[in-house]
This record gives structure tokens, sequence and C-alpha cells, in this order.
């Protein structure tokens, strides 16, 4: 760690595993009542369960922003933070925040919470992934102000480089998008219309300059490969992310009551969509390959190739299976968008912040480098497990999905829908096997923190071929 | 073969470069664009082949003479792009910035002309939902549209640097790149053009 | 080095290309100025569209001084949608 002020982002980074954890419960919990259900009847309804879990989901992954953020900005402006004591404040405010929305969820009826909290005057909630009370909300926009101002004082004060910066886009652009959850006009076809503006927006806009610029900072650090090399490849990945995923939020325009020209629009550039995944891809291992050094954090190189590769498959090519109107007519909503939208945000979000937690996490509990051997060892075979088993959640999905579209939707006689899901029940049950599995390689991950603390660092093999 | 010969030969073949003029990272970038609008094109002619009364209907509506006028207008800026260019390796930073601004006059006329079309369309009351042929037509030549602004942007900055003398014969990399890109706007139109104003 | 660009001469030979690439603009807009269709003269002009952009790909972009796949990059960027639209129009008129 070369600033003291780059501790900041510890507590982020052990916030975010934590409601990790979390999210994983409860993601089991809805998963074993899609086969059994009145599983936790009535203390914990399904719609409430899911909440938790896309909500714990959003939430974590902010705190792994923010962290890496906190961590990868006086290092890259070469400058301690302009406040690392409202870092720690805003910290307080967002875990607080978080924890009493989450309670308000599973305490009270969502309809008692909504009235609690006021949501008649500026109402915002009920909607997937912004359920949060309108005060919530509020206070993640507050959150957000005082960590954008942080962070980027530091970066304009201090050196700047295309990595800072592009992850400063990022972040404001996920702040400003955000805004457009405030806005929910009484039109549905509206609401829907500019609810996509923060889901899409981010996830296939704005969030992937965060994951290129984060995956190009911890390629930089591992591999020593010339900055100018990497920096070329981020603005050409950026650019094809742009042109790409703006006009891209027409796949969500197909059957909303939006004009019939969303088809084509949305069609075409999103079909584009996954080349700047593709990129990266190449990108990631184009850098390893080329490496200047071996660096001894093995684990943290792994997270990163595994990231490129699995945000490849999740979003690319599970986002293509989808996107083009005539077939997304018939698997609108399925499982399918469920397997998608599961591979996606852990391929992409969720790999690239356990990427930045690998590489930066060792430094920040006073390691030179890298972890122990052990440690290590532990921590790639939680990779493993959890990567694996995300894999198998996909493919049961999937399968799933196809059954559920054809029944349902292709057939020449179709079924109705709750027929269907007793149909495809063991690809249900499968998918809760294989999220066991996933919650295994969770606390594989967690123990690894754990374990060889007090054992020597691991030092980089030196291969015969290496130069 | 004589020993000089297959020097010279392998002198001229190192001479060769493996790579076009310009930063590659704008051959990306112009590959990426190529394809959008290859979807697009190929979308077009496949949805004509559904609708084909309709699309030789309101294709004659449109208004060929402009479309002339302006593919004049882009393949000479492209042909004043290309003298800069040639006037920047031979070091010569003035010249280079007039073709260049030259350039950047005739994609204005471009812009001056295609707007006028629209303002014509739009006061007919034509929109993107007006039928499937429209839509094609808006949606592609609008897109082309924005291409030739950025285009155009980007040839200022070139104009204004070489008029600063901030390229030389060893280093004008920002040129090429630059006249790269527009070329690309230029390539784009030459389809678009026969596509959508003259082939039925 | 750039065979593109020999300043000696009479006239460049990016210049006689330019006059070309104009020449083939204008036979297009007259087609299309008649109100001729049909396969033949569809593909006639589509054909001259390919041609001119391979101009631009060699003369104007540069292309043809390099070596490798880069040469061909602005060709084969021609000949797919080239080859799709030309398939389209085929089908169309026989259908
Ligand atoms: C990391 C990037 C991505 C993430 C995290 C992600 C996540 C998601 C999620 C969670 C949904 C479901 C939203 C809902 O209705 O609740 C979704 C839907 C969708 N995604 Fe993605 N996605 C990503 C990238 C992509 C890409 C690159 C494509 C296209 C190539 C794509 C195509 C789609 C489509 C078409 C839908 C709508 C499915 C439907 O109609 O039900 N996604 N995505
Ligand atoms: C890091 C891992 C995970 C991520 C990133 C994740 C993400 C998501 C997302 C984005 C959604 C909303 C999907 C949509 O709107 O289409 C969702 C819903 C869901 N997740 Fe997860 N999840 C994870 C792990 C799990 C696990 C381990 C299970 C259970 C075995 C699970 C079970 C579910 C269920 C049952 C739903 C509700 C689907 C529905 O409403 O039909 N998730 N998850
Ligand atoms: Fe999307």
């Amino acid at each position: 760690m070369q600033y003291k002020s780059q501790a900041v982002a510890k507590p982020y980074f052990i916030a975010a595993i934590g409601l990790f954890v979390g999210q994983i419960l409860f993601g089991l919990i809805i998963g074993m009542q899609y086969v059994v259900g009145d599983f936790l009847f009535p203390e914990i309804p399904f719609n409430v369960a899911r909440m938790v879990h896309t909500n714990l989901l959003i939430v974590w992954l902010l705190f792994g922003f923010m962290g890496a953020a906190y961590y990868l900005v006086p290092e890259e402006s070469e400058r301690e933070l302009v406040s690392p004591g409202l870092a720690i404040l805003m910290f307080w405010v967002f875990l607080i925040a978080g924890a009493l929305t989450v309670l308000g969820y599973l305490l009270v009826p969502y309809s008692g919470l909504a009235e609690m909290t006021g949501n008649s005057v500026l109402p915002t909630m009920g909607r997937e992934f912004l359920e949060q009370p309108t005060i919530t909300k509020a206070g993640i926009v507050v959150v957000a102000l005082a960590f954008l101002y942080n962070v980027g004082l530091t970066i304009l004060k201090g050196r700047k480089t295309v990595v800072s910066l592009v992850l400063l886009i990022g972040l404001a652009g996920l702040a400003v998008l955000f805004l457009f959850s405030f806005y929910n006009p009484d039109n549905l076809a509206k609401d829907k219309f500019y609810w996509w503006w923060v889901v899409h927006l981010w996830v296939e806009g704005v969030w992937e300059l965060i994951l290129g610029s984060i995956l190009a900072f911890v390629l930089i650090k591992t591999t020593g490969v010339d900055r100018e090399v990497i920096e070329k490849w981020l603005y050409v990945i950026i650019a094809m992310t742009l042109i790409t995923g703006i006009i891209g939020t027409g796949h969500h325009y197909y059957w909303i009551g939006t004009p019939d020209y969303w088809q084509w629009w949305g069609s075409i550039f999103s079909a584009l969509e996954p080349i700047p995944f593709f990129m990266m891809t190449v990108f990631a291992f184009n850098m390893v390959n080329r490496r200047r050094r071996n660096h001894p954090n093995k684990a943290a190189v792994l997270w990163a190739l595994g990231t490129a590769v699995m945000a490849f498959l999740g979003a690319g090519v599970w986002g293509f299976l989808h996107t083009l109107a005539p077939v997304n007519y018939y698997t609108h909503g399925s499982q399918i968008t469920a397997a998608h939208g599961h591979m996606a945000f852990y391929g992409a979000y969720v790999m690239i912040v356990l990427t930045m937690i690998s590489y930066a996490m060792p430094m920040l509990r006073g390691r030179s480098a890298a972890n122990s051997e052990a440690s290590q060892v532990l921590e790639m075979w939680s990779f493993w497990l959890m990567t694996v088993s995300m894999v198998f959640i996909t493919l049961f999905l999937t399968g799933a999905g196809i059954l559920q579209t054809y029944l349902q939707r292709y057939s020449s006689d179709p079924l109705p829908f709750m027929v269907v899901q007793e149909k495809i029940s063991l690809f249900y049950w499968m998918r809760e096997v294989a999220g066991l599995m996933f919650l295994i390689g969770l606390v594989v991950y967690v123990a690894s923190f754990f374990v060889g603390s007090r054992q020597p660092e691991a030092t980089a093999v030196v291969e015969g071929s290496a130069a | 073969m004589t020993a000089e010969a297959a020097i010279q030969q392998q002198r001229r073949g190192l001479a060769v470069p493996r790579f076009p003029p310009g930063d590659l990272a704008i051959w990306i970038f112009i590959l990426a664009e190529l394809l959008v609008f290859a979807l697009f094109f190929a979308a077009y002619a496949f949805t004509r082949m559904q609708h084909i009364a309709l699309f030789d209907r309101y294709q004659a509506m449109l208004n060929r003479d402009a479309a002339l006028i302006n593919t004049l207008a882009l393949l000479t800026a492209s042909y004043f792009v290309m003298r800069g260019v040639v006037a920047a390796r031979e070091g010569q930073g003035r010249l280079c910035a007039r073709w260049t601004w030259a350039a950047v006059g005739m994609g204005a006329l471009f812009l001056v002309v295609k707007s006028s079309e629209y303002a014509h369309h739009l006061h007919a009351g034509i929109n993107l939902s007006t039928n499937t042929f429209y839509m094609f037509y808006l949606s592609l030549t609008f897109f082309h549209f924005l291409h030739v602004i950025l285009g155009m942007v980007i040839l200022v900055a070139v104009a204004l640097k070489a008029g600063r003398g901030g390229y030389t014969p060893e280093e004008h990399t920002g040129v090429e790149t630059g006249a790269s890109y527009w070329h690309m706007v230029d390539l784009v139109w030459l389809v678009l053009f026969p596509l959508v104003y003259v082939m039925k | 080095m750039n065979t593109s660009f020999p300043t000696r001469g009479l006239i460049r030979p990016c210049t006689l290309v330019y006059a070309l690439l104009i020449g083939l603009t204008c036979v297009t807009w007259m087609i299309g100025r008649s109100g001729v269709g049909g396969p033949g003269v569809s593909l006639l002009v589509l054909g001259f569209a390919l041609l001119k952009g391979h101009l631009i790909g060699d003369w104007f972009m540069g292309l043809r001084d390099v070596r490798g796949i880069w040469r061909w990059v602005v060709a084969i960027w021609l000949l797919v949608p080239g080859g799709l639209i030309a398939l389209a129009f085929l089908l169309s008129f026989r259908g």
C-alpha cells in the first residue's frame, strides 16, 4: 500500500463480502420457495426475500465499487485522498441506511414500509431493483455525492490517468442515472421506459466503464505491461460500449408500448453489445501473455481472467441469445432472462469486485504484495467452486427457460403458466443444488481470509520460459 | 535474381507497413462502426423484400438531386482530406490545414443539404413511425448524419493543429487518424446512396 | 515508399481516381433519375458502389500500401453487406 488513505477501502470490502453472504442466503431461500411453495411461510414471503436478494446484490456491489475507487484513486493520482474521514463517515451512513432498509423489508409489510417512510410525498417505491424507500434513495444520493466529491477532487488535484478518468466518468454516470429512480410517471409505459435508464444504462453503460478501468488497473499492476498499451485498449472498449450500449437500451423497448422502430434500433445496436465484452477478454489474455513479470498474487490474476471470460459469456453470449426482437418476442421475461441476469451480474460485476478485493486486500492487511500460498490456494478453490456453480445455475435456468418458452408460448397448443412451472420443477431443484454448491464456494472464499495468515507471503514462481 | 535485386526487394518488403495509416485504435473503432452500418444495410435490404411496393413508392419521393450533391460533397471532402495527408507527409503543415479546412467546408455543405431534406420531411409530417421505409431511411441517414458531424469535429481538430505546425513529416499520425475516420464516413455513404435512393 | 502519392507527373493518380468516383456517382444518379429498375440495373448500381468503396479504401485510405489482412479490411467489409444486399434484391425479383 503506497498511500495511507487507501486503508479506507478495507471496511468497504469487508461490508461487501458480508452483504454478499446475505444475498446468497436469500437467493437460496427464494430458490427453495420456487419448488416448495410454503417454505418459511408466513415469515418470509417470496416477494420480500427476492427484493432482499436483488437489493443486497446492488448494495454490496456499490460498496465494492466504492472500496475499489478508494484504493485505486490515490495510487493512480499519486496523492492521498482529499478526505479519508468523509469516506469513513459515509461508510457508516451507507451501511446503517442499508441495514435499516433490509430490516424494514423483512419486518414491516411493504405497503406499511411505504407509509412509514412517506412514500406518498414522492412515490418511487415498488419497482424492481428500485424498491428502496424514497428516503433511502435520497440517502444513496447523499452518499454518492460525498463519494464523488472525495474521489473526484483527489483525481483532479493529482496525476490524471486514463484509468482514473474513465473510472470517474463511470461513477459519475452511475450517480446521475440513479436520479431517474426518482422519476416515476403514472403512465406505465413511460415508467418502464425510464426505469431502464437506470437498470440498463447502468449495467450496459456506465458500469462497464467502471469494470473496464478496474480491470485495466489490476492488469497494469499484475502484468507490468506498458500503461500506454492498456490505455489504448481501454479507449476502444469504452467507445464501443457507449456506441452499442446507449441505443442498445432499445432491446427493452420491444413490447412496452414504445414505437415500432425500437425493434430495429434495439436489435441492431444491442446485437453489437457483445463486442466490447469480447474485446475485454482478448485484452485481458493478451496483457497476461505479454506480462513483464509474474506477480506473486496468482489468485488476483485468476480473478481478472475469470472476469473477462465470464462477463463475455454471461453478458455477451447469454445476452445475445435473446436480444433480437423476433427471439425476445418468445423469451421475454422467461427463465432465460433470469439465466442471463445471473451469469452477467456474476461474471461482470461480482467478479470484478472480487478481483479488486483479491488484489488489494493483502496489502490492506499488511502484506507487501500477496497472501500466503495456503490462503491463495483456498481462494482459487473458491473461485472455481463459485464460478462452476454459477455456470450450472445458468445452464439449468436456460434449460428451464427453453422448455418454458416452448411449452407455454411456442408449441401449437400452449399450456398455462403454472402447468409449465410444474413440468420444469426438476430444473429448479437442480438450480437449488447448484446454489448450495455456490454457498460452499462462498464459505471457502471467506475462509481464505483466515487461513495461512501467519505463513510467509507467496513469492512469484520463476517459470523456466519466462523472460 | 541478383543479390542486389534480392536486397532491394527485401528492403521494399520491409518498407511496406503491416498496419493501415493512423492510430490502430481508430481502425478498431472504424471496424466497429462499419459493422453497425453493415447490419443496418442488410436489415434494410431484407425488410424491403417484404414490402417492395411500399419501398419503391416512397423511395421515388426522395430527393435524388440532393443526394447527388451530397455524394459529390463527401467524395470531394475525402479527396481534400487525402491531399491534406500528402501535404502533412511532405512537411507542409499550412497546406495540410488548408486542404483539411476545405474538407470541413464540404462536410458543412453536406449538413446543410441533408438538413433541408429533413426540414422538408418534417414539414410533410413524416417521422420514424410513418412507415417502415421512412423508419429505415430516417434512422440510417440520421445515424450517418451524426457521423458526419463527428468526422468534422475531428477534422477541425486536425486542421487547427496542422495550422499551428503541430505535425512533421516524421510524426503526423494525427492527420492520418482523422483522415481514416473521415474516409469511413464517406465509404458508408457510398453504399447508402444507391441502396436507399436508387436501387429498386 | 508511398506509391499512392507520387508528387511528380501531370495529374496525380489519386486525382484520376477522384474523377472516376465522380463519374460513377453521376451515372448512378442518372440511373436513379431515369426511373429504371430491375435486377440487372440494381446490381449494376450496387457494383458501382462497391467499386467506389474499394477505390476509397485503396487510394484514399491508403490500404494499397499495406500488407496482410488490413490490406483487405475495406474490401471484405464491402463484400459482406454488398453480398447480402445483392442476395436480398435477387430474391425479391424472383419471388
Ligand atoms: C454485465 C452486463 C449485463 C448485466 C449485468 C445484465 C443483466 C440483466 C438483467 C438482470 C436483466 C433482467 C432485467 C429484468 O427484467 O429484471 C437483463 C435483461 C436483458 N438483457 Fe442483460 N445484462 C447485461 C448485458 C447484456 C447484454 C450485453 C445484452 C445483449 C447482447 C443483454 C440483453 C438483455 C436482454 C435482451 C434483456 C431482456 C430480457 C427480457 O426481455 O426479458 N444484456 N439483463
Ligand atoms: C452472485 C450470485 C448471484 C447473483 C449475481 C444473482 C443475481 C440475481 C438477479 C440479478 C436477479 C434478478 C433476475 C431477474 O430480474 O431476471 C436474481 C433473482 C433470483 N435469484 Fe439470484 N443471484 C445470485 C445467486 C443466486 C443463488 C445462489 C440462487 C439460488 C440458488 C439465486 C436465486 C434467485 C432466484 C430464485 C431469483 C428470483 C427469480 C425470479 O423472480 O423468477 N440467486 N438473482
Ligand atoms: Fe439491457
